[in-house]
């Protein structure tokens, strides 16, 4: 078995990354922030020095950095609680559901103006895209750092720059970038939303919502913190107020294993890599597949596809009966694939780290064949 | 750095913060033990007022230490030297 499908969550994982998660569970039995007794406070230590591997990874403080389920509770966390009191929001046209629906759902009960910026495949037409839906009221935009569907890497650096000249709250959602591009908050991002388990390379059921802190987040949980217990109103200070309930010690433990692996292995190292075999897989493709690429977009090491008139799942699933591994359908991004309209959606080639030119070949020679079928 | 003078005399000061979460405790922890202070994060008591939370013994100056934290943004309740003699 191959998986090609590591966009939807990175596999295998880094040694480093089991034998880190293996020994969290000996020794992290301990509940984090919960208690005085050398469990817990090794169990407490251990979360701290996550948290900070996350913060100096993303140029944040340890504080400002909150750990979640995954990228989705992040957005949901981040988008209601800047939208808290209402205003603009403005989302890209090529978000995933884990933004739109959110943002979509407050819209339709008149809690928030929802504007949706197109994006092209140049850099200049989607910033003015962004710069055009720009108003007074026009509270936060929400961006992803590249598309889940195509890759694209978005100009989200120059869209940041809009929103600190209009007084905007940026949020990023860099699920797809992180861990591929050397994103930082001092891209302009005030708040980062990503996933512990792709680029990151930790395990399923984390992610992260890393703030600059310009933005106060009302939070959308409350509950037990391990500090003001006494208090019926959540803490007002981070991570507190967004960390409520028993954190995912182990997964937190496997993000920072990740990170670590990810810096040994050096980022730019990972994209070259990745990069290389999305562009072996492109060079072994014969004129019946479509490739969703424009010459004028940067690219994140995803390629989607269409192989003639197949339909996507049909694809995925012939691909899958002979051992790979990939992502058919709409990939829970319906604005995204809108934009490209592809009403069968595609299917979507997404290397990791760990696979090979050889594994690339393979593929590419029984996508060959599938058509002579 | 472990001591301060009174009465013309060099004491040893203990004092403790009250700080707002743990991570702050350990942010805390970290910076004064950068300067020089020894310090170590402690549940609080279970009837200390307010619910659980942190405490950070620091072995030093307070007031020094309250400027280091109160520089630097890490936020605490207060600090108290706790010492024979302190205020």
């Amino acid at each position: 078995m191959i998986n090609f499908d590591n966009a939807a969550t990175t596999f295998p994982k880094p040694l480093s990354v089991r034998q880190a998660v293996a020994a969290a569970m000996k020794k992290y039995g301990g509940n984090a922030g919960r208690g005085g007794h050398p469990l817990a406070m090794r169990t407490s230590e251990a979360l701290y020095s996550a948290r900070e591997t996350v913060a100096s990874f993303f140029g944040a403080q340890p504080e400002n950095t909150v750990f979640t389920m995954n990228c989705t509770y992040a957005l949901n966390m981040a988008i209601k609680g800047i939208m808290n009191g209402g205003g603009h929001l403005i989302i890209s046209g090529m978000e995933h559901n884990s933004s739109a629906r959110p943002a979509a759902a407050l819209a339709l009960k008149n809690r928030l103006r929802l504007s949706i910026a197109e994006v092209y495949p140049e850099d200049e037409r989607t910033i003015d895209s962004f710069r055009s839906l720009i108003r007074e009221d026009t509270k936060a935009v929400v961006c992803t750092l590249a598309s889940n569907v195509t890759g694209q890497i978005l100009p989200y650096r120059e869209i940041a720059a809009l929103c600190r000249e209009h007084g905007i709250c940026f949020i990023a959602d860099g699920a797809q970038a992180c861990g591929i591009i050397d994103v930082k908050l001092s891209d302009g991002i005030n708040i980062l939303c990503t996933a512990g388990h792709k680029g990151l390379y930790g395990i399923t059921g984390t992610g992260l919502l890393v703030t600059d802190g310009k933005y106060p987040i009302s939070p959308i949980i409350q509950g037990g913190t391990g500090s003001s217990s006494l208090s019926l109103l959540q803490p007002d200070i981070l991570p507190d107020s967004l960390e409520s309930g028993t954190p995912n010690i182990i997964g937190t433990v496997s993000v920072k294993a990740g990170i670590d692996f990810v810096k040994k292995t050096g980022i730019r190292r990972i994209f070259a890599h990745e990069d290389r075999l999305c562009r072996c897989f492109m060079s072994g493709l014969d004129g019946d597949v479509r490739v969703y690429r424009e010459k004028t977009a940067e690219y994140v090491p995803i390629v989607a596809f269409n192989v003639g008139d197949i339909p996507s799942e049909s694809v995925a699933a012939q691909l899958a009966e002979k051992g790979f591994c990939l992502r058919a359908g709409f990939h829970c991004a319906a604005l995204a694939h809108a934009s490209l309209g592809t009403k069968s959606g595609t299917v979507r080639f997404a290397p990791s780290v760990f696979n090979t030119e050889q594994e690339v070949l393979r593929l590419t020679e029984t996508i060959r064949n599938m058509k002579k079928i | 750095m472990h001591s301060s003078c009174r009465n013309g005399v060099m004491v040893m000061t203990v004092c403790i913060a009250e700080m707002p979460s743990y991570t702050y405790a350990v942010k805390a922890e970290r910076l004064l033990r950068s300067r020089g202070y020894r310090c170590k994060v402690v549940r609080k008591d279970k009837n200390s007022s307010g619910g659980c939370g942190f405490l950070l013994h620091i072995y030093g100056y307070c007031l020094e230490a309250a400027e280091i934290l109160e520089r630097n943004a890490v936020p605490f309740k207060y600090i108290n030297d706790i010492s024979e003699g302190g205020a």
